[in-house]
């Protein structure tokens, strides 16, 4: 049996269980978690090193307070009482909840349905959507350059709306407006990007599918439904979870854009964290907002696991 | 806190081991090499220490660009982490009453003499902390209003005078700015820094409101006093009224009087080289106006040089920084291939003729204006250790008073958000 | 879906869905291109025009009659080559070590059941959550301490292991049938070939992906080079970018210049790998 006939075959298998993966593995003989460990031990270790150890040292920080004038004191979980106090922590945890319920299901469903557009066959579609995936490529300070003269009183945005007699919009100059603003910018930024992985799934996606739906009548549109949609779900999943992470460490379009404002409207916690380490030097509650970021988005995360669990 | 940190090499050395990779080239400064870390363009400092090396040859000096953006933070983390692969560094002088106070560095005290023989006495002052010095100034700076005289003529405004003595207030500024837009201009007033305490302490300054900061320890927050209040309504009004746009910051300043959309521009001798190329309508110069029956305060202040304590090669570093500063040639050699005063006041004297040759017609009587201000007019950044969250706190203050925000209630918060940053320095 | 299958009937309706499609494909492409190209056309510009033609809209907003190419001659005087070659290097040595590292480590989770898979797979999904940039200070005490300042190796070391990437991996590779790796085995295929021979070759829509991921992590990493010292020698694109950017004016026409220079790779990748984009298709869709 060759690779290419198995290939084949194996798709023809997949096709007719109707799932996208196999999930009652039975489990296979020797002893499989020595091999997958064996499989799994570099990743683990560069992880473990360089992702986890210094997680652990920013927790442990987290505990204490280091004057400026010299001097470190434990506070145990001071940093955090202070926190929950502090007006503009509260704020920030509002802004990023209200930002990651809006803009991860708008950017899943544009990538979505920019993947179902690029993978017709259509004239150049190669190249439009090497466009759409481009951006993710323009380095974050130059982008945020370009974004502050689109979003300019007088800028690209502005002159736009004029065509269509729309007056002129504040944009990042307004608390109603700036952080759609930045959401906008970052849609541009990330959209094609996913779309990209998505464009993978529906790729895998046998073609006979299609023809035998189209055989049945179902319309173009159903098929998207019935067929497209379910097959990359699992695709969709690694999406949605890895978008809806990235758009909570992002901070860089707010550092450049707008420093959290106005009146706080855009100031992400991860730009705080950013601001709160690096400018004010405030390494240790810092530190302690690293450790309520990552716990919201496991939250997130495992809500979101849960949910595409169920609905298997 | 360096526990933990044991174990987790412990733990690393595993993965070190496997890619086999050497982690040599660490160049230890060995005798004659001086790292010299700062934010600006390679080129700009390329003159002086070609100019030094000429005179040293048994010293070479190895300069490392940071961006300027990342300049700071990324300063405390390596001085912090005792990195001495940094030997002389330029301070951000509002920042040298932390970098000191961080004991990151080298006392300097035994160069006084020098030091106060060698620059104006506001220069001098900003580099010392705790009654002792702690690096050597490089440059100062001013803040002119420049205008665009056709815009003025246009609306049949008379022009500014360069004159110190016949300085305009910003009630007579806002007047003109006014006329010539109703005479066409796009708009009448914009700060070249529109966000940052920097250009807009000495409004506040100006009205009595101080620098922000009071007490003995200069950690007390007062920036709502009426002189504050007073300062950032007429701010806010400059927006409200359109006299100036809201949403442009940034670089994108300079461009808008570049291109001819305002009539007052409130920038530094740096605009001066720029504009001289690239500005094709008829522009001038100005002092920086004052509140109308208030004080006359000017901005002031750029870069100083320190020596990292963490230095293994101290007093090569400390032969390089005296050329660069006491030294007027070497100190003049520093401005070479950019627009910045320097702040050697003999090295001043003679930068300041081309300086203001450089603007030709345009600039007449520049380098008597800088020279006056950076004299007689000049207000300090406040020296304190906290000068960093205060900034911050201030410019995120000052750009949402821009867009709107209430100002009594806007500094109010900044106050607390100060006091509360302030809490953890103690 | 229609367009998917070739040679069909040819329908009116059908023609018009595609011209509608290919229509809808131009415009959207185009929508995304118009930041990236109002910046090319001003990296071609003197530095003080750049915002000259902003409002309202002329030709002159997108377009110029005399380009100049003066601000990409003006980066011949910076380290941007030199950084540029630097941050490839980085990217690729990046690239390859990762790709290995995750692709394995997403192979130990797909093709394996065993006690505590779960418990490993969550430990690759935190690594993930952890935001990088926020625990890069603890790290770089960690890589000072082992004197990794000015390396390539304290450079290239952090963009290594990727959770993100290795749930990416995951994510395709259980898509993979079993019964496919068991006629595999029954063959006597080792575990080894099993990933290289089957694993591999039908995931490399998703290997792209992952190397893109890798790649970029490091093609725009800015405050860990920062963290661990860039002096001439080991400065990257990024950082060359950034001090362009004078603490007293920027000259935008050389900085997109700059920047169209850094774009330039990945597109060159993007288009590159395009073709392997299709192939999934054509080789799946056999009836």
């Amino acid at each position: 049996m060759t690779i290419q006939s198995t290939r084949a075959g194996a798709r023809d298998t997949r096709a007719r269980t109707g799932s996208p993966g196999p999930r009652a593995r039975r489990p296979l003989r020797q002893h499989p978690a020595l091999i997958a460990l064996a499989f799994l031990a570099p990743a683990l270790v560069a992880l473990i090193v360089l992702r986890l150890a210094p997680a652990a040292v920013a927790l442990w920080d987290s505990l204490f307070r280091t004057s400026l004038l010299g001097g470190t004191q434990f506070v145990g979980a001071g940093n955090y009482l202070d926190l929950a106090t502090n007006p503009d922590f509260q704020n920030a945890v509002g802004v990023t909840l209200l930002f990651t319920i809006l803009i991860n299901p708008l950017q899943v469903a544009t990538a979505f349905l920019l993947a179902v557009l690029y993978t017709r066959r259509a004239a150049g579609s190669k190249l439009w959507r090497s466009l759409v995936i481009l951006p993710i490529a323009v380095p974050p300070a130059v982008s945020a350059v370009i974004w502050s003269v689109i979003y300019r009183p007088d800028g690209l945005a502005n002159a736009f709306l004029d065509l269509f007699g729309i007056p002129a919009q504040p944009f990042l100059t307004s608390p109603q407006q700036s952080l759609a603003s930045i959401m906008v910018l970052l849609s541009w930024i990330g959209v094609g990007y996913w779309m990209m992985f998505l464009i993978a799934g529906i790729n895998d996606i046998p073609g006979s599918y299609y023809e035998a739906a189209s055989l049945d009548g179902a319309s173009g549109w159903r098929q998207l439904w019935t067929i497209t949609f379910p097959l990359v779900r699992r695709p969709l999943a690694f999406v949605l979870v890895a978008d809806t992470v990235s758009n909570l460490l992002v901070f860089a379009p707010v550092q450049i854009l707008t420093k959290g404002g106005p009146e706080g409207s855009t100031n992400l916690l991860m730009y705080d964290i950013f601001t709160r380490a690096y400018t004010l030097g405030d390494l240790n509650t810092a530190q302690a907002e690293v450790v309520i970021l990552v716990l919201i988005t496991i939250a997130i995360v495992a809500v979101q696991f849960r949910l595409l669990k169920s609905e298997d | 806190m360096k526990r933990s940190h044991l174990l987790l090499a412990a733990a690393a050395a595993g993965a070190l081991v496997l890619s086999g990779c050497s982690s040599a080239s660490e160049s230890a400064s060995t005798s004659g090499t001086v790292n010299l870390l700062g934010p600006e363009d390679p080129a700009t400092f390329a003159p002086v220490i070609e100019a030094f090396e000429a005179d040293h040859p048994d010293i070479t000096i190895e300069y490392t660009q940071v961006p300027f953006d990342q300049y700071s933070n990324t300063l405390q983390q390596r001085l912090g982490a005792e990195d001495d692969s940094i030997d002389v560094y330029a301070v951000d002088q509002p920042n040298l009453s932390q970098l000191a106070a961080q004991g990151f560095l080298e006392d300097l005290s035994d160069l006084e003499d020098e030091a106060r023989a060698a620059t104006s006495a506001a220069q001098f002052d900003i580099n010392v902390y705790d009654g002792r010095m702690w690096a050597l100034s490089i440059w100062n700076s001013t803040q002119m209003l420049f205008f665009n005289r056709d815009a003025l003529a246009a609306a049949g405004v008379e022009a500014p005078s360069v004159a110190p003595a016949e300085r305009w207030t910003w009630e007579q500024i806002v007047d003109a700015g006014r006329a010539t837009q109703d005479a066409g201009m796009e708009y009448g007033l914009l700060f070249e820094q529109v966000e940052a305490y920097y250009q807009l302490q000495p409004l506040a300054e100006s009205l009595g409101g101080g620098s922000g900061i009071t007490g003995d320890e200069m950690l007390t927050v007062d920036v709502t006093d009426d002189g504050w209040q007073e300062a950032m309504d007429w701010y806010a009004d400059t927006f409200e009224s359109g006299l100036s746009p809201r949403g442009v910051g940034g670089f994108q300043t300079s461009p808008v009087f570049m291109d001819g959309d305002v009539t007052f521009f409130v920038g530094g001798p740096w605009d001066v080289g720029r504009f001289a190329s690239d500005v094709d309508f008829d522009w001038g110069v100005a002092p920086m106006p004052y509140f109308e029956g208030g004080e006359v305060a000017t901005p002031t202040g750029s870069w100083s040089w320190g020596i990292n304590t963490a230095s293994k090669n101290a007093d090569a570093a400390r032969k390089f920084l005296e050329f660069a500063a006491l030294d007027a040639a070497g100190n003049l050699a520093t401005t070479e291939a950019t627009t910045i005063i320097p702040a050697n006041s003999e090295a001043a004297a003679e930068y300041l003729p081309g300086l203001e040759a450089l603007g030709g017609e345009h600039t007449v009587g520049v380098a008597d204006l800088v020279t006056y201000e950076v004299e007689n007019t000049a207000v300090a950044r406040p020296v304190s250790v906290g000068y960093v969250q205060f900034e911050s706190a201030m410019n995120r203050a000052f750009a949402d008073i821009r867009n709107g925000s209430p100002v009594a209630s806007r500094l109010d918060q900044a106050t607390t958000q100060i006091e509360d940053a302030w809490s953890k320095l103690r | 879906m229609a367009m998917q299958l070739a040679g069909t009937r040819r329908t009116p309706r059908r023609w018009v869905m595609r011209a509608f499609t290919a229509f809808a494909a131009a415009v959207v492409g185009l929508a995304f291109l118009i930041p990236m190209w109002w910046s090319f056309v001003n990296s071609l510009r003197p530095g003080d025009e750049t915002f000259s033609y902003l409002n309202p809209l002329s030709w002159q907003t997108f377009f110029t009659l005399t380009p100049t190419f003066e601000n990409y001659a003006a980066l011949f005087d910076t380290d941007l080559a030199r950084a540029i070659g630097n941050s490839l290097f980085i990217s690729l040595v990046t690239v390859i070590v990762g790709l290995a590292i995750c692709a394995t480590a997403a192979f130990g989770l797909a093709a394996f059941r065993f006690r505590g898979r779960g418990l490993m797979f969550s430990v690759i999904i935190l690594s993930f959550l952890i935001p990088f940039d926020a625990i890069a200070i603890p790290l770089a005490d960690m890589f000072r301490d082992w004197n990794l300042q000015n390396t390539f190796f304290g450079l290239i070391l952090p963009g290594l292991g990727n959770g993100m990437a290795i749930f990416l991996l995951r994510t395709f590779f259980l898509a993979i049938p079993e019964e496919l790796v068991e006629a595999a085995r029954l063959d006597g295929l080792g575990w080894w070939g099993v990933f290289r021979r089957i694993y591999l070759p039908l995931s490399v829509p998703a290997l792209i992906g992952a190397g893109l991921m890798l790649f970029l992590f490091q093609w725009q990493a800015y405050v860990w080079p920062l963290l661990m010292g860039t002096d001439r020698d080991h400065i990257v694109g990024p950082v060359a970018l950034s001090n362009l950017q004078g603490q007293f004016a920027v000259d935008y026409g050389v900085l997109f210049a700059a920047s169209m220079i850094l774009i330039l790779i990945p597109l060159a990748i993007i288009l590159g790998f395009q073709r392997y984009f299709i192939q999934s298709v054509s080789t799946t869709g056999i009836k």
